[in-house]
């Protein structure tokens, strides 16, 4: 475990330290750019409020990335069994990936308001279809020998499914988990900044406009730390549900 | 007796296989030997009802006169690979066949908990196939192959991957499961010192479109048969394989 971790934080840890000094001998205004020990004072100063908005971040990454990832595993079974709805979904879903976000956001804030549903749906147009590619990635990687072994047993299309295309994606599954838990976080952030009552992208916006640099970075490093948690959950629960020595982790 | 009759097997325009006709004892091994691509693995696995995407095969099967449609539960294939799946510990796998034709996960673990002593794998039931060595997830592969009650077993080269003395070892083992277990064995192999050692009978196929060119049987039981007329043999072998290369 120190290993893994001691060469980014050592690497982090310097960075840090550089920016603090080149801050300190250079005289940099904190308006333009805090030192880290002044964005980590700001955010000891505000973690209330910065505490609020975070939890009303990780509501909308919760919902709409478990929306989404259930959503992808529904899409991805049926596009499995039936090839021709791939061939006809695919291109619609490729197409959805180049609508950039900043046309997209405010739309969704006009035409959903500035509730819960518009963020949701801005998660799940970004994390969705990362987390379809992976499954459907994952399915082809089956070894031919399995399906072929259950098949020769007598087994149905859904049962060499179950047993063994479905156990293969698992390493895919994972790899997709952990890539649109990314998206999902920097989604919820910029929908939040496009129009909301709460949440950290909002925070960001407000932090902005009264030139606190160094409350913007401090949700930075508060959706930062949001990030690695939920990828330290992912890789949890890959470890939770291995079987067999060789499992291969997230 | 398993009967194969006017087999032809194509793929755009191509004949890769043109009517073969084989016969499959109930008891015994039947080797099936012959060049890469010849068709060997097709005809094992049009016969497990398992003929991959793209190729179209004509054909009839019959089970002791009867035509029979497959997948059928008394034909039993393994593959190349061992194809034991690394998420189910041995015992998982040996019952998986079991689960697959109805009976549920305690009921297929149980039936095939009394058969791991005799296969040698005692105290591997709830191991995972990772932790296994190459002998003894072959065992472990053809324990789930055979614990079903198929009365035919189709072997694509069984041993092809596994280090020399440890496949000496499994066609030893092999003989003598067959000898508690009878059953009609069909098994591809392109190892000569495997088709002369093991089988009853050895069927060897040529290529461009494959069909069967000679059959030879093995009329010594295995114990009796001599290094001299098994090297004579493989010689008649070898001499048939190349005047029959494309």
């Amino acid at each position: 475990m120190l290993p893994r971790i001691l060469p980014p934080l050592l690497l982090a840890a310097s960075l840090l330290a550089g920016w603090e000094i080149y801050c300190r001998l250079a005289d940099v205004a904190p308006l333009i750019l805090p030192a880290p020990s002044g964005v980590l004072q700001a955010l000891v100063s505000n973690r209330a409020d910065i505490g609020a908005h975070a939890l009303s971040t990780i509501a909308v990454v919760a919902l709409g990335f478990s929306l989404s990832v259930g959503f992808a595993f529904l899409v991805s079974i049926m596009l499995h069994f039936l090839p021709w709805a791939k061939k006809g979904l695919m291109p619609l879903f490729v197409a959805s990936q180049t609508v950039p976000l900043v046309a997209l956001a405010p739309l969704m804030i006009l035409w959903f308001g500035f509730g819960l549903l518009p963020k949701v749906l801005l998660v799940i147009l970004v994390t969705f279809f990362p987390m379809l590619l992976s499954l459907l990635s994952g399915y082809q990687q089956t070894p031919t020998d399995f399906t072929d072994l259950l098949a020769s047993m007598g087994a149905r299309r859904f049962s060499v499914f179950r047993h063994a295309v479905l156990p293969s994606a698992r390493p895919s599954f994972f790899a997709g988990l952990r890539i649109s838990a990314t998206y999902a976080i920097v989604a919820t952030i910029f929908a939040e900044y496009a129009g909301a009552r709460r949440g950290l992208g909002i925070y960001i916006l407000a932090a902005k406009n009264n030139f606190h640099a160094d409350l913007v970075l401090a949700a930075v490093v508060v959706s930062a730390g949001l990030t690695l948690a939920l990828l330290g959950a992912i890789r949890l629960l890959d470890r939770l549900t291995a079987r067999g020595p060789k499992a291969r982790y997230a | 007796m398993l009967d194969l009759h006017g087999l032809t097997i194509g793929a755009d325009g191509t004949t890769l296989v043109r009517d073969l006709s084989l016969s499959v004892p109930a008891t015994g091994i039947t080797a099936l030997i012959g060049p890469s691509g010849c068709g060997k693995s097709s005809v094992l696995k049009w016969l497990a009802g398992i003929l991959p995407k793209g190729l179209q095969a004509e054909g009839q099967v019959m089970l002791d006169g009867q035509a029979i449609a497959r997948p059928c539960p008394a034909i039993s294939y393994q593959p190349q690979s061992d194809a034991l799946f690394p998420w189910l510990t041995v015992a998982q796998n040996a019952a998986l066949g079991l689960q697959i034709r109805g009976l549920s996960r305690a009921e297929a673990l149980k039936r095939v908990a009394p058969l791991f002593r005799s296969f040698g794998l005692e105290g591997t039931e709830g191991q995972f196939p990772d932790q296994l060595s190459g002998g003894m997830r072959q065992r472990a592969a053809f324990l789930r192959t055979v614990v079903h009650d198929s009365r035919y077993v189709l072997l694509d080269e069984p041993f092809s991957a596994l280090d020399a003395v440890t496949r000496l070892r499994m066609q030893d083992w092999l003989v003598a499961r067959l000898a508690d277990r009878p059953r009609g064995v069909l098994m591809v192999t392109h190892d000569l010192h495997e088709a002369t050692g093991l089988a009853n009978r050895i069927l060897v196929m040529a290529g461009s479109p494959g069909r069967i060119v000679a059959e030879i049987p093995m009329p010594l039981s295995h114990t009796l048969r001599s290094e001299a007329a098994l090297a004579l043999l493989r010689d008649k072998l070898k001499s048939l394989l190349l005047e029959n290369a494309p």
